[in-house]
């Protein structure tokens, strides 16, 4: 069957078919209207603000009360908000922060103490799951990489000599994959994604 | 001066043809697919590249991971059935048009850790069906995709993308939670870990409105159904 | 009242609460909603349904509604969700529709040939996955472009063309195994 023929006899069948019901469609038009009634279409929220600004409404200085009051509102809360989440200059800074980069990456920090250990890298999928080298280049046996990561979240694990390890202590959460732990990192949530 | 001037433009000239080779290289077409592919190989490849395509002309396709899955995938040594049983998960989500990004993550995840072919098979097929489960749940709370660009239908109809996005982590979190050896009864339970999970990246990848759409019309009950799906 | 009128002032007619011009859009639009939903859903009560559900939808929704934009999409749009929305319902118990039965008679062999296709057609299209199903109807039921059944379906215009492929092609199979049984 050559393709246009097809296309005829498709169109020519849902034709029909709809012709053959179209029964069913007799009095639509008089029952969605009985079923409005008095309705009217629902008002957006840019409608709800339209008219409890509009001029009918006590005129220009109306208008000017309605908006400056609803201003100051925003300003004492925000205010308000600001003062109780500001951070208390007393206390230390126990996380590493990571840094931002221009292009929106931040620098994501991997840590990992393994004294004995010859070679450890970090897998995820943030890299594809294929090896990123942590370095210990001082040997004090703690090893490191900072990799440039967007925001979102991310599961890793380390690999030392070979062995799979995915309980950070330094993760924000762990899940169990194919029977073993994974960890997770969230980058870009409040701004701190260490 | 004429001279320094002549080899500044060349340099400028090679930097720019440099730069755009390098763009070319990136940007990954539908053949660096089929030469992956082709090493499986496959029954129907037509059906693979078809919805290859499909996925490539979505602007949140994980094009190279993807490619990356194939290439490991086809580089494995499971059999060629099993190899293809496993691309076949992709495959069928991309004809569904589901996102994708957990699927081929969890599979990169399942060749990296060297697990045998049955236990990616079975972490895939049931994300594949959470997947699905979890759209039409959206959908049937009223939360609707459109494609970017396109007229708002309703106040509930978000970009394609920021839908998607929904979909992955609602079902990740679930099948995470069953994967982990989470009971599919534990409605409340299974709430509470969709709710951390979308609050965890709201502000980062999640619009903060979605969000709340979600969290306001999903209950407990509708993740236990979706969990009894992807078990039984 | 309203009979002759443009679509532009019956919207707007509609969106300040005039209900019978609304009464007039829904007529110029029925059918088309109704196709769609047949289509879609392969089962002539909830395309009655839903049918219904999209118009009162449709106005009650008619603010968001851009008056710039074609009408049409957007009122198809919200046909399609509700339709999604109902095979989802409907999943677990699936409700088949028998092609019509051909009326005996004496009718000339060609066009009892030409009505068994139809209903072959018909019949193939309730085994076809709503992810192809829909595109189709949209195609050759409502004349849709390629970038409005995107727009409807919230999928790219690349995956519309791809589907509208295959999905024929399914259509072609599953006629010549009838043929060939």
């Amino acid at each position: 069957m050559r393709s246009n023929e097809l296309d005829d006899i498709l169109r020519e069948a849902l034709r029909q078919e709809v012709a053959e019901r179209s029964s069913a469609l007799a009095g639509l038009q008089e029952h969605v209207v009985a079923e409005l009634g008095d309705r009217r279409p629902r008002l957006r929220l840019s409608d709800w603000f339209r008219q409890l600004v509009a001029p009918s409404r006590g005129g220009r200085i109306g208008q000017v009360c309605v908006v400056g009051g609803t201003a100051a509102v925003c300003l004492l809360f925000g205010f308000f908000v600001a003062t109780r989440l500001a951070p208390d200059p007393g206390a230390p800074a126990l996380r590493l922060s990571p840094s931002r980069n221009p292009d929106g990456t931040q620098e994501v920090v991997f840590v990992l103490p393994a004294l004995n250990a010859t070679n450890v890298s970090v897998v995820g999928t943030f890299n594809s799951w294929e090896p990123t080298a942590l370095s210990d280049e001082d040997q004090d046996g703690i090893w490191m990489a900072s990799i440039p990561l967007p925001p979102g979240r991310y599961e890793y694990a380390f690999v030392i000599d070979g062995r799979w390890w995915g309980q950070d202590p330094l993760a924000d959460e762990y899940v169990r994959s194919f029977g073993e732990y994974s960890s997770v990192r969230y980058v870009g949530r409040g701004g701190d994604g260490a | 001066m004429i001279g320094s001037r002549i080899r500044g433009g060349a340099l400028l000239c090679t930097l720019f043809l440099v730069g755009t080779g390098l763009l070319a290289a990136a940007e990954i077409a539908l053949s660096d697919f089929a030469r992956a592919i082709q090493s499986i190989p496959v029954s129907d490849i037509q059906r693979v590249l078809t919805a290859i395509e499909s996925g490539l002309a979505q602007e949140d396709f994980p094009a190279p991971q993807t490619l990356q899955w194939i290439e490991r995938l086809a580089a494995s040594p499971f059999s060629a059935q099993e190899k293809e049983s496993l691309l076949l998960h992709t495959v069928i989500a991309l004809e569904n048009g589901l996102p994708v990004d957990g699927l081929v993550t969890k599979g990169l995840e399942g060749l990296a850790r060297a697990v045998g072919a049955p236990k990616i098979e079975q972490s895939l097929k049931q994300r594949l069906i959470l997947l699905g489960e979890t759209r039409d749940l959206l959908i049937a709370k009223g939360i609707f995709s459109v494609a970017p660009g396109s007229p708002q239908a309703v106040a509930t109809a978000l970009p394609t993308p920021r839908f998607n996005l929904l979909v992955t982590h609602i079902s990740g979190t679930v099948a995470d939670y069953l994967e982990g050896g989470g009971s599919p009864f534990e409605g409340e339970t299974l709430y509470r870990e969709v709710r951390s999970r979308l609050l965890s990246l709201e502000g980062a990848i999640l619009v903060p409105e979605d969000v709340d759409l979600a969290l306001k019309r999903i209950e407990p009950a509708d993740l236990t159904r979706m969990a009894l799906c992807a078990v039984t | 009242m309203y009979r002759g009128q443009d679509e532009v002032s019956l919207l707007r007619c509609s969106l300040a609460g005039e209900t019978e011009a609304w009464g007039e859009i829904i007529s110029r639009y029925k059918d088309a909603v109704f196709g769609l939903c047949v289509g879609f859903l392969r089962n002539r009560a909830d395309a009655e349904d839903i049918t219904h559900d999209a118009f009162i939808r449709a106005y009650v929704n008619l603010r968001r509604y851009d008056l710039e934009r074609r009408f049409s999409t957007w009122l198809f749009t919200i046909a399609a969700n509700l339709c999604r929305n109902r095979l989802r319902y409907h999943r677990n118990h699936p409700v088949v529709e028998l092609p019509d039965q051909i009326r005996g008679g004496p009718d000339p062999a060609t066009v009892v040939a030409r009505e068994d296709r139809h209903a072959h057609v018909r019949e193939a299209l309730t085994h076809i996955p709503y992810g192809y199903r829909a595109p189709l109807v949209l195609r050759f039921y409502n004349d849709l472009s390629y970038r409005e059944i995107a727009d409807i379906l919230a999928i790219p215009e690349g995956t519309v063309k791809t589907r509208i492929h295959r999905g024929k092609a399914m259509l072609k199979q599953r006629l010549e195994e009838c043929d060939a049984s």
